[in-house]
């Protein structure tokens, strides 16, 4: 055993929401910790530059009165009472300004597995071990003649809902992050992962890799504007992957009749090989059992065979939620797809790069956009170790260059997925995660119109 | 009861007993050290149609302790609960900068003087104090007007606030305790049909637009009326003509022009960003520490300005995140590059000028630097005279897509709305406008800003840093004359 732990105690945080939903005040009450302990090596150039040791705790209690819902939060556990009776105050109001019935309730208990998410490789990963990995990558991208900047990082997090209805669920999980771009003149490549495991990560092997391909994708030529048989690598086909929400696969939007689900649901609009779904029990990513309403979480088929799928739902949204409840701030809440996982497939990277005549390898995009939804269409860069691809090998490096492109259109033309899958996390997604392997497909379109 | 008395930290005296705590748990161990604690509280009224109305307040204090040891940074956060927290918070800031030692030549910061004061901002109307009857009467209002027409599917439109008590104190002696307090709105529309889907927003269509600034805010904002515009915009969106491509002279709109300078202006004078500090996350820029004082970055129309002492933005404050007192400085001037965003650290590692700019995400993050106030000055005239200006072209206003690369050169922006301009008359509304370009061949291909009667500030979330935290700044501009853009690029 190690020192490292979550904030609190299972016994405290569990004694601290269920205490919270007993205190009544409203006709029902859902209250949830949210507590997280993360240490972060982050370093650059010849430096750990910014070492952090960050504490959150944050009791959430959301009170409902005659369908109508306040939530108030706080970070301090003594005001937790203060917070269940300001969160039934407000619900009350919101009622009395109403006048009528609302919607809003808090879920029920179901019946659930909690699976073991705590790894113990991962709590003993700790400044020593960090600061390590990151002098290694720092002295290595130097000795090649480059730089290196990266975070490494190790995080545990708590979790506990407890509602008036029954609901009582507590689970613990640690999360090791690590990420790193070198730099060699011209030349860059970049790497990240997450999981539960610090020992998944492979830091040391990512950081081989990193250099090697930073040296490689020295000396770039800009690639002609047009459009590419393409073979994105897994954190490429992950930014991709990260837009089904917006694109339609959430329930907010499939109720006010926008995206995918509400338009194409049952048609196919990716390639057969391409399955995704989200699954908060798989082993990669970010899994965690249930979501802040306390609703355990179901895996969601999102394509399925390239078919469309299900949308992901809170309470809010649907009568028997999946959850996928979110933590939205500076936006109005609404549920989000947060261990999105693509299955993968046989080959190798190598193997789907020995397909192409001609073509691009892409290992990442950059600053990507919504621009259609309608039309899946999103813009960005491709961005550090990209190739030209002739006959099928790498050859020379490419410069990034701006894409404009339909999601769909280009998943409809996946003919090959790799076997290795890589976690990145969702921007402002609490314990969000996409997984992805690398893909091959056609018709990927560079430049502009 | 004034707006700024609330919370357990508008004491000055108790707050300061916290600070001299984690101070006096490293004095004389660490070289430098510097503490921010911080109380937050943020009420919410986000209404969608057909939806639960989302009602929050949450509140937040905290510690964030920041040491020098031996020329290393450690930096440790935790929630408050007694003062014992913030000495342990301290104790942990000391052992990560141990722990992190030995892996480069050690900082030295340049000389800090202590500097000591109070800051409020200016308000008028506690957002804190307005009755839910108010705030809902105002949303329903908004909600009905703006989803009026049938192909109006999604309408939402939201009030909120936030007041926080922040106390800085450090090592040098600098003891600070300035109040913020945030008001903000938006309306968001989405209209289906036709095949199409389109938005609007109001006021700004980044999680709306927020202010420095108390209910006043959202009153000066003639919510309902601009409501129904919107709506009605994106009904007409749907059969609008899709917009060209090609290359055109355009006229951007304030909203959009000033997203322009957050990315290319703001997030590329970040100092600690062109020293690669945020290679692997945020990333870099093609501004190098060589290029301040030489590189011809835009036309001699175009000076951008950092300035946090104009009151009533989500970028004006006293003090910045490390106690440097704010001052007004140029970034760009007369097209040519004068001053990077910095902060302690990235000035000391480089010798250029300290701009006061390091701002973190409440008391749970490391100062960064990020943006502060940072507009686009005026120039003269008026909207209709710039398109008069124009002669023929185009008319374009508020975001709907952004994209750049990291080093903030190659950018793709679309509009939610443009508008042909023919003779200097707007005409035909337009959907789906795009253009892109390079940054600095853009801002030299401005021709004119409009004056400061044209003038708009808006408010901006914007995230950096591992892990990523939150910043809050403000950006403004006057409508700009850009000749020769190539648009249609989506």
């Amino acid at each position: 055993m190690t020192g490292f732990s979550a904030p609190l105690s299972a016994e405290r945080a569990i004694a601290t929401v269920e205490s919270a939903a007993r205190a009544g005040g409203a006709d029902q009450v859902e209250a949830t910790l949210l507590a997280r302990a993360g240490e972060y090596t982050r370093f650059a150039g010849d430096r750990v530059h910014q070492p952090q040791d960050i504490t959150e705790v944050l009791v959430r209690v959301r009170a409902v009165v005659d369908g109508h819902a306040g939530t108030v939060s706080t970070s301090r556990l003594d005001r937790v009472p203060d917070a269940v009776r300001s969160a039934a105050a407000l619900a009350r109001d919101l009622a009395r300004v109403a006048g009528r019935p609302g919607t809003a309730r808090v879920g029920d208990p179901a019946p659930a597995t909690d699976p073991d998410l705590w790894h113990e490789d991962t709590a003993a990963f700790d400044a020593a071990a960090r600061v390590g990995l990151a002098g290694r990558a720092m002295r290595a991208a130097g000795a090649a003649g480059g730089s290196a900047a990266g975070m490494i990082g190790r995080a545990a997090t708590r979790i506990a809902v407890a509602t008036s209805t029954g609901i009582s669920r507590h689970a613990v999980a640690t999360e090791a992050t690590g990420s790193l771009t070198v730099a060699t003149g011209t030349g860059s490549s970049q790497w990240t992962d997450l999981h539960r495991s610090s020992g998944a990560l492979r830091t040391g092997a990512a950081i081989d890799t990193a250099i090697a391909r930073a040296l490689a994708s020295r000396g770039r030529v800009e690639p002609a504007p047009g459009t590419y048989t393409v073979v994105l690598g897994p954190q490429a086909t992950a930014e991709l992957l990260g837009f089904l929400g917006v694109l339609g696969f959430s329930g907010d939007l499939a109720a006010a009749g926008v995206g995918v689900c509400a338009t194409r649901a049952g048609q196919a609009v990716a390639s057969p090989l391409v399955t995704v779904a989200d699954d908060a029990h798989h082993p990669y990513g970010l899994p965690i059992p249930f979501d802040v309403e306390g609703t355990p979480k179901t895996r969601v088929p999102l394509l399925t065979g390239g078919v469309v799928g299900d949308p992901v739902t809170d309470l809010a949204t649907a009568t028997h939620p999946t959850g996928h409840a979110h933590t939205a701030r500076e936006a109005a809440p609404a549920p989000v797809p947060a261990n999105v996982v693509m299955d993968p497939g046989q080959a190798t990277e190598a193997e789907l790069i020995s397909g192409v005549e001609r073509g691009v390898y892409v290992e990442r995009f950059w600053y990507t956009r919504l621009v259609d939804r309608q039309a899946s269409t999103i813009t960005g860069v491709s961005r550090d170790a990209c190739f030209r691809i002739t006959d099928g090998a790498i050859a020379e490096p490419l410069a990034g260059a701006r894409f404009t492109q339909s999601i769909f259109d280009f998943l409809a033309t996946v003919d090959g997925v790799g076997d290795v899958l890589q976690a990145q996390p969702i921007m402002n997604v609490w314990n969000g995660a996409v997984s992805a392997p690398a893909v091959r497909g056609h018709g990927f379109r560079f430049g502009v119109a | 009861m004034s707006a700024h008395r609330w919370g357990a930290l508008a004491d000055d005296t108790a707050a300061r007993e916290i600070v001299e705590v984690a101070l006096d748990a490293v004095d004389g161990r660490a070289e430098y050290a510097d503490v921010r604690l911080v109380e937050a509280e943020e009420t919410r009224v986000y209404r969608q149609l057909g939806a639960a109305t989302d009602a929050r307040v949450e509140h937040n204090v905290g510690i964030g302790v920041r040491v020098l040891v031996d020329g290393v940074w450690g930096f440790a956060a935790l929630p408050l609960a007694d003062s014992v927290d913030a000495a342990t918070a301290a104790r942990r800031a000391h052992a990560l900068a141990v722990a992190s030692a030995g892996t480069s030549a050690p900082i030295r910061l340049p000389a800090v003087e202590a500097r000591s004061g109070r800051y409020e901002t200016v308000v008028e109307q506690d957002p804190f104090a307005v009755s839910e009857d108010e705030r809902h009467g105002l949303l329903s209002a908004a909600l009905a007007a703006a989803s009026a027409p049938r192909e109006v599917v999604s309408a939402q439109a939201g009030v909120n606030a936030k007041r926080q008590h922040r106390h800085f104190g450090s090592s040098v002696g600098s003891r600070q305790h300035q109040h913020f307090v945030e008001t903000g709105v938006l309306v968001l529309v989405i209209a289906a049909g036709h095949g199409d889907v389109q938005r609007r927003s109001y006021p700004n269509s980044f999680h709306g637009d927020t202010g420095a600034a108390g209910w006043e805010f959202v009153l000066g904002r003639d919510l309902v009326t601009n409501a129904a515009r919107v709506g009605e915009e994106a009904v007409a969106l749907l059969t609008a003509p899709v917009a060209p491509s090609g290359t055109a002279d355009v006229v951007i709109g304030a909203q959009q022009l000033s997203l322009q300078i957050h990315e290319s202006a703001g997030h590329a004078l970040e100092l600690d960003r062109m020293i690669g500090d945020e290679a692997n996350f945020a990333g870099t820029s093609f501004i190098g520490v060589e290029d301040i004082g030489r590189l011809r970055y835009g036309s001699p129309a175009v000076t951008i300005t950092s300035d946090p002492t104009v009151p009533g933005t989500r970028g004006s404050f006293a003090f910045d995140d490390e106690g440097t007192p704010a001052r007004r400085r140029a970034l760009v001037e007369g097209g040519v590059i004068r001053n990077a965003l910095s902060n302690l650290d990235s000035v000391a590692r480089t010798g250029v000028a300290l701009t006061g700019a390091a701002r973190a995400d409440g008391w749970a993050y490391p100062p960064v630097c990020f943006a502060t106030h940072v507009h686009l000055e005026p120039g003269s005239g008026s909207l209709d005279e710039l398109c008069d200006r124009l002669g023929d072209g185009y008319y374009i206003e508020d975001n709907r897509s952004w994209s750049i690369d990291e080093r903030r050169l190659n950018f793709q922006f679309g509009t939610e709305v443009a508008y042909e301009v023919r003779d200097g008359k707007r005409g035909r509304l337009l959907k789906n406008f795009s253009y892109g370009g390079i940054t600095p061949r853009f801002w030299n291909s401005v021709e004119a800003v409009a004056g400061p009667d044209e003038a708009r500030t808006f408010g901006y979330p914007c995230g950096k840093g591992e892990p990523k935290q939150w910043s809050f700044l403000s950006h403004g501009a006057a409508p700009a004359l850009v000749r020769g853009l190539r648009i249609g690029v989506a």
